[in-house]
């Protein structure tokens, strides 16, 4: 369902992917690990369409589509979601009305009418409880005056409302205790399904006890230098990133 | 031919002199009219030469020849409404226009009506107050309005009285290069309290100049709202004076939406220990529009508390002035005064006056101001496009954001949903399934 081929993306004139090559299939969950400045949340980005990054060679294939022509918010309409490493502080703009205006955004791509207030509502209070979210959340302006935790629960929250087809977590585990951790985890179980693919982005192993991957891809320094099964996680949770990188003094300090 | 002799070079003069042959009143009324005119004379026509006229071009307005006013018909359903009981009061170019009015039902001794009709009947009452705050001596167009004005809302409320109902006031124009003076005035005695809406608005082309004297004794509540939705070719050179007593609060929220130059000068004079004055601006511009206030906050007496929360959003070429002042006096220790002035650009061509100013003589206060001018956060932009939502429709619900802040201070609930609606609607937003 997603096809990446030999992608190269530039910063600023700085190569920080040097030619990324990744298929995932509906129904797979694929993890990528790598130590910081590698270059995973600039894929992320890639993906889902954020200004500021120059494709210079290599294409992305959504569906067959060619991803990379399509505007960030048809991205999402066509299925695709971003949960951000760091996701954005909006005030003013209210959490519920925020969702609904997303989810009505879909809606009409797709041709469909407005979701009816009865239906909204019970998806909303079903998927509050799937992340363990409390209500006046929603009242609240979006991820403002948030903590870390309250952040990363809310990208799940909308994940789960919006039910994209394929979804990409950029280190929604970062920061969070094993019972938060638990919690995004079981957000993404819940959405597992033959038609649905994921992409895990993150430092640590400990997630990957929870989403089982199908696939695990290390990348450093803009490329991957390795892909195997869920096994490799673990593996690199004892060696660390040094062995792939080409700056092992980089490395070792990346992988503390 | 003959060189004409250039009479009156000014065409106020031979205006003014028409109009005071013309009218029968109250001596004290006459002179202070008299008065004001030759105040207006002195200091002439404004230039961008003076320092407070600096950033207000006024040349547009110069080119006009302007007209006296002239009775006009207008619909009733053309005109806005509070969608809540309210007293009532409209003016069309200035005149009163009993049949679009309507009073309620009012405690004892408490005055709302027409000022012209209360010259006529208590003209005691009205030398009394009119023109009796001090500020804005030097503003040209406050010492027009008080030469010209023939009529406008005089509300009087004795001591310790509420009127709960709102109080609501429309101004409206009917353009045809007309100089409109509309007036108010307000004297709240101690300890009672208001509501107040004020709306300017119109068609075609004209100058309103509207005065507003809100008089607040000790302990006085007053909120007060001025919705200036001028015509779009309108120009709208106002003046508010206010002084405050003891304790007493001021609640004044000033939305500027409409007219190619729209400007209002406030003066506040904080004359009573522990007043309080809250000024919330929310100014809208597009095209070229300018949108300008010029504040002044005279602290007098200790413990006073001022705040001014003055923001902007500014699309095309249009441009907002704000010019504000926090003048702490000696005497006035243990001051909180506070000023914020946002704004939010939409175009590359858009652009913010910001002129914070503190003069400070005491010793012993809080103050702080701060201003901030920027366009729409790029990441929040990004983070609801992330999400399926249309550039379009993003970027309007950041602006909404930005201005609703302003707007959801607004006690008055079918005031505020009314401009929330004006807002969206100037934004090309659906906000009615969002509350
Ligand atoms: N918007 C940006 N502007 C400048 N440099 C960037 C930007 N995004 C990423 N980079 C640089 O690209 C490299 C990779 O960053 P990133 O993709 O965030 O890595 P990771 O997510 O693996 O930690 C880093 O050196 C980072 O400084
Ligand atoms: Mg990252």
């Amino acid at each position: 369902m997603l096809e990446i081929r030999n992608l190269h993306v530039t910063v600023e004139d700085r190569e920080i992917l040097k030619g990324i090559d990744l298929t995932i299939r509906p129904g797979e969950v694929h993890a990528i690990m790598g130590p910081n400045g590698s270059g995973k949340s600039t894929l992320a980005n890639v993906i889902a369409g954020r200004e500021g990054y120059t494709v210079t060679q290599g294409e992305i294939r959504f569906d067959g589509k060619n991803l990379l022509e399509l505007e960030p918010d048809v991205r999402a309409c066509e299925g695709l979601f971003l949960a951000f490493q760091y996701p954005v502080e909006i005030p003013g703009v209210a959490n519920l009305y925020f969702l609904k205006a997303a989810v009505n955004a879909v809606r009409k791509y797709r041709g469909e009418p407005p979701v009816d207030a009865m239906d909204f509502w019970d998806l909303v209070h079903e998927r509050m409880e799937l992340v363990k979210m409390d209500e006046s959340m929603l009242k609240r302006s979006v991820n403002e005056g948030f903590s870390g935790g309250e952040k990363k629960r809310n990208e799940v929250f909308q994940m789960a409302v919006l039910q994209p087809r394929f979804a990409v977590l950029d280190e929604t585990d970062s920061g969070l205790d094993i019972d938060a951790l638990k919690v995004v985890a079981d957000g993404v179980n819940a959405l597992r399904s033959p038609e649905r693919g994921f992409l895990v982005i993150t430092h640590y192993q400990r997630l990957l006890d929870y989403i089982v991957p199908d696939h695990v891809h290390v990348l450093v320094n803009g490329r991957i230098a390795r892909s195997g099964g869920k096994d490799l996680a673990l593996e690199l949770e004892e060696q660390g990133y040094a062995l792939y990188n080409e700056e092992p003094g980089r490395a070792r300090r990346a992988a503390v | 031919m003959t060189a004409v002799a250039p009479v009156f070079q000014n065409p106020y003069r031979l205006a003014f002199a028409e109009f005071a042959a013309n009218r029968r009143e109250l001596a004290a009324v006459a002179r202070l009219r008299r008065e004001a005119f030759a105040r207006f004379e002195t200091l002439g026509w404004p230039t961008r030469q003076q320092e407070a006229w600096r950033f207000t071009d006024l040349s547009a307005l110069q080119a006009l020849t302007l007209q006296g006013p002239t009775d006009a018909p207008v619909e009733a359903g053309a005109l806005p409404t509070l969608e809540t009981p309210a007293h009532r009061l409209v003016f069309v170019n200035g005149r009163f226009a009993p049949g679009l009015s309507r009073l309620r039902e009012m405690p004892e001794r408490v005055l709302i009506a027409s000022l012209g009709q209360t010259l006529l009947t208590q003209s005691r009452r009205v030398e009394l107050y009119l023109d009796q705050l001090p500020g804005l001596a030097q503003h040209p167009f406050v010492a027009l309005n008080t030469a010209f004005w023939e009529d406008g809302a005089f509300i009087h409320l004795p001591r310790g009285i509420a009127v709960e109902t709102p109080i609501h006031v429309v101004c409206h124009a009917t353009g045809g290069d007309s100089a409109v003076h509309p007036r108010l005035l307000l004297v709240l005695e101690d300890g009672a309290r208001a509501t107040v809406v004020v709306e300017y608005r119109g068609q075609g082309r004209y100058l309103n100049a509207p005065v507003a004297e809100l008089a607040l004794g000790a302990g006085a509540t007053l909120r007060y709202h001025q919705i200036q939705e001028e015509a779009p070719r309108a120009f709208h050179l106002g003046g508010i004076r206010v002084r405050q007593g003891r304790d007493s609060q001021a609640q004044l929220h000033l939305l500027s939406a409409g007219g190619q130059l729209a400007r209002t000068d406030l003066e506040a004079l904080l004359d009573g220990e522990g007043a309080s004055c809250t000024l919330n601006g929310l100014t809208l511009a597009r095209d070229s529009q300018v949108g300008d206030y010029h504040v002044r906050i005279e602290h007098a007496q200790p413990r006073g508390t001022s705040q001014q929360w003055f923001r902007s959003v500014l699309d095309d070429k249009a441009r907002s002035v704000f010019d504000g002042m926090i003048h702490v006096r000696p005497h006035a220790q243990k001051t909180d005064a506070r000023q914020t002035s946002r704004n939010l650009l939409l175009s590359r061509q858009a652009l913010a006056n910001s002129n914070p100013r503190l003069e400070i003589l005491a010793d012993d206060v809080k103050c702080g101001h701060g201003s901030s001018t920027g366009f729409l956060d790029p990441d929040a932009e990004f983070y609801l496009r992330s999400r399926g939502i249309g550039a379009a429709q993003a970027r309007a619900m950041l602006v909404h954001a930005f201005a609703n802040d302003s707007l959801n201070q607004i006690r008055l609930t079918p005031l505020r949903e009314r401009l929330a609606r004006l807002l969206a609607t100037r934004l090309a937003l659906d906000i009615t399934e969002g509350e």
